[in-house]
């Protein structure tokens, strides 16, 4: 630790930037709660008050990222990694794909990705791997300066493109990678590939501790499991809300909220945040409000947002009265809190880190799917086909002619990717959806 | 010796009583097939397959040996196979297992293997335990449970043909073989007993006469000596063209090819040394290896075969191997190793663009 890092972090960070937040926040809430209090007759809620907060959470979690280098250990991580013994390592997190899912929210994933692409990385590669290739090579900061890994950490059970993504981040940073490797699911998990989990777990601990210069303390790994535990059933609760009708959050919201369950899953303030987001959802039942003004049908999504053109979508769909309800990709990071045991933190990591959504079979999305769409009484499901998501997206016509023929809920393929709008036709788009959208007002 | 041809291949294991499975890419256990009296014949983007009912079934993102080896299986001569074996390489192979599995459910049996994307003690144990659930599959199939001397001897078998594999891809003399001759013998393995390719690897090319070697184009303009990388190089006239600019193949990193060059293995435990066996090819982006591994091992195949130039030669959509390609162009052109890489969508002729490229690559280098 050096101490003008230490003196800027507690300056930077400790002192100016977390009281501009607070600031930030309370003005945020300010313009929110004046929306909600004009007259209605908007065909979307006024936003959640809560965001607000998540919002200041996250730029809070960027800030303290900022400026972090020479004062805590940095490590990068997946978004399904099992980051519990990171956390209890003290170790700062940073998702590339968090921060690419925000350049994409932004529009400014694009400029990332041509900074990677000039450097020889292939158009046809993830959006959120280019993203940040592009961010790292081009040391452009285009929402916030990312300080440089002392860690990489990459579980395989989101996809294989995020080990070939990170062995290139470790072949520029010249830092430790630990690989987690979570064979895909096919069938049932099976003794052999849990005790393979469980064995690359208890083997990243020393490399980690090295990193970090410390000692792991197991009734901190508790304590961080019990708190990531206790946040995902929040997180699940407040998804579980949009059964009621009006639903009074969509998707989007999820999409929206799911920064602090994702990034900061592990940490108190993050269980904070989600029970005050329960309790305001939960003012929505109570007073009949929906996120959707004239809530008439009522859809599933699958996989990956949009991020570019979340807005012009929710308009679209909520001037036809159409809601969209869940998302298996926001469920993802609530399903498995039940597997999650404090008492047996790696015992119980391997069994969650095996089951994602994504590390499962085909048939496996299909059946959330089902049960999906009959909880959240969907009348029909849109399956984002996105380009940059494979293990999300190959499978998707087979799921859709399901849907369609053996359950008989609608069901279309919608042509996209996560981050890159180059690879999506608004036009094309919004004429699909339109008619998706009669085909379901056709049966009622 | 004529190279028999898949059909034939086929045709001779039925009359052996041998069923046959179609394999998926890349890495698999070939000698615990062999020893449940099963015929590995393997599916690499067929070029002369329809991929319409491929199509049906996968996004247009999906590389084509996802979408043709599907139409293979569906629509093509792979509905008699009487079983499939899936490895999991990738997230494309990854969802046509389970797509297979799930959806499309296929009268054959659909087995999966997934390799470890490590070289640490805990993949080696993982592979080892997941060749055993392999065998048990098998068994459960074919009615055959091996011994160990079976087992052993089925592995002894394959390894000889491993060191035959080496042989042609190792050892390269552009004069023993023409590189179309070469990589037809090579990409025999794909589907040959090993017998027979031990055979057929003595018969065209004894290890004496590879050993001496020959200047090829005696007289002639010495052709420009590539390696060439990629997945698989269909369709098989990309060596008919490299040669006719003026080039030849003396090295290659084909998945099919030189990364499955595994090591001879010994110990008591046949599932072990299958482990071992497959844990010992050369870096592999499938498999994981760290990429700085990979361009070493490139450049030193590059400097032993006296190979001016890398073309890789890929399949369309290939992630594993387009991260990769950057930072290995950088390493080796800080070795003063140009590298080209240029992608195909499977079919049975090559684009003239892409033909074009290759040459003017090929004349750089002269």
């Amino acid at each position: 630790m050096n101490l003008p890092a230490q003196l800027s972090y507690a300056v930077g960070y400790g002192l100016v930037g977390k009281a501009a937040l607070w600031r930030q926040r309370r003005k945020d809430e300010r313009a929110i709660l004046a929306r909600m209090r004009q007259p209605s007759g908007q065909l979307l809620a006024p936003p959640l008050l809560s965001s607000a907060r998540m919002k200041e959470l996250m730029s809070r979690h960027y800030l303290q990222a900022r400026y972090a280098t020479g004062v805590r250990k940095v490590a990068w991580v997946t978004s399904g990694a099992p980051v519990e013994i990171l956390q209890a390592l003290g170790f700062l997190l940073i998702y590339p794909e968090n921060h690419a899912a925000l350049c994409g929210a932004r529009r400014k994933a694009v400029d990332m990705c041509v900074e990677a692409e000039h450097a020889g990385y292939s158009r046809d590669l993830c959006s959120y791997a280019r993203t940040d290739i592009g961010t790292v090579i081009s040391g452009k900061a285009p929402i916030t300066r990312i300080p440089k890994p002392d860690l990489l950490l990459c579980c395989t059970n989101i996809c294989q493109t995020v080990l070939y993504w990170y062995r290139v981040l470790a072949h520029h940073f010249k830092v430790p990678l630990i690989v987690i490797d979570t064979p895909f699911l096919f069938e049932e998990a099976q003794a052999h590939q849990i005790d393979f989990v469980k064995q690359q777990l208890e083997e990243a601990i020393p490399v980690a501790e090295q990193v970090a210069g410390r000692t792991l303390s197991f009734p901190t790994l508790k304590d961080v499991v019990h708190a990531g535990k206790r946040a995902s059933e929040l997180w699940l609760e407040v998804l579980n809300r949009a059964q009621h009708r009006p639903a009074p959050i969509t998707a989007f919201d999820g999409f929206t909220n799911m920064g602090p369950i994702v990034d900061l899953r592990g940490e108190p303030e993050t269980i904070r945040f989600y029970e005050t987001l329960l309790a305001e959802v939960d003012r929505r039942i109570e007073t009949g409000v929906g996120a959707v003004a004239n809530e008439r049908m009522r859809v599933l999504w699958d996989n990956l947002p949009i991020w570019y053109r979340m807005g012009w979508l929710s308009g679209l769909l909520a001037q036809r009265g159409v809601s969209i309800v869940a998302s298996d990709y926001t469920y993802a990071w609530g399903e498995l809190a039940p597997m999650m045991d404090p008492d047996r933190p790696i015992e119980s990591a391997a069994r969650v880190y095996l089951h994602p959504i994504l590390n499962r079979s085909t048939g496996n999305k299909l059946h959330s799917m089902r049960r999906m769409a009959k909880d959240f009484q969907c009348d029909g499901v849109i399956l984002h086909s996105d380009r940059s998501c494979k293990p999300y997206s190959l499978g998707q016509i087979a799921q859709r002619d399901w849907l369609a023929n053996e359950v008989g809920v609608p069901a279309f393929l919608l042509e996209a990717d996560h981050s890159d709008s180059r690879a999506f036709s608004e036009e094309q788009a919004g004429n699909r959806l339109e008619a998706f959208i009669e085909l379901m007002e056709a049966r009622g | 010796m004529q190279i028999p041809t898949r059909t034939d291949a086929i045709a001779i294991a039925r009359q052996r009583g041998d069923r046959i499975a179609g394999v998926l890419p890349i890495h698999y256990p070939r000698a615990l097939l062999r020893a449940h009296g099963v015929q590995p014949i393997e599916i690499w983007a067929p070029p002369r397959q329809d991929p319409t009912a491929g199509n049906a079934q996968f996004q247009a993102y999906a590389c084509a040996i996802v979408r043709h080896g599907a139409a293979l299986l569906l629509d093509g001569p792979g509905r008699d196979v009487d079983l499939i074996l899936v490895p999991h390489t990738c997230d494309a192979l990854q969802g046509l297992g389970s797509v297979l599995l799930d959806f499309i459910k296929p009268r054959q049996p659909v087995l999966t293997l997934y390799h470890p994307r490590g070289r640490r003690q805990a993949d080696r144990l993982f592979l080892e335990r997941e060749l055993r659930r392999l065998g048990d599959r098998l068994q459960a199939v074919t009615g055959r449970q091996p011994g160990d001397a079976e087992l052993h001897a089925a592995i002894d078998t394959e390894e000889a043909a491993n060191e035959r594999l080496a042989r042609l891809c190792l050892r390269q003399s552009p004069a023993a073989l023409s590189d179309r001759e070469r990589y037809t013998l090579v990409r025999s393995r794909e589907y040959l007993p090993a017998e027979t390719f031990i055979t057929l690897v003595d018969a065209r090319l004894p290890e004496r006469q590879e050993e001496a070697g020959r200047p090829a184009h005696d007289g002639a303009r010495r052709p420009v000596r590539l390696m060439l990388g990629g997945i698989v190089p269909e369709p098989m006239s990309v060596f008919d063209a490299i040669n006719g600019m003026g080039a030849a193949v003396v090295a290659d990193d084909l998945a099919c090819g030189s990364r499955r060059l595994y090591k001879r293995t010994r110990g008591p435990d046949p599932y072990a040394r299958l482990a071992d066996s497959l844990m010992s090819g050369p870096p592999d982006p499938t498999l994981g290896s760290p990429i700085a591994e990979r361009a070493e091992y490139l450049t030193t195949r590059m400097r032993e075969s006296g190979a001016r130039g890398l073309l890789v030669y890929d399949v369309k959509f290939c992630e594993p191997e387009l991260f990769d390609l950057p930072q290995l162009r950088d390493r080796l052109s800080a070795e003063r190793l140009p590298m080209l890489h240029v992608e195909f969508e499977t079919a049975t002729t090559i684009a003239q663009q892409t033909l074009n490229r290759i040459e003017a690559f090929v004349e750089m280098l002269q």
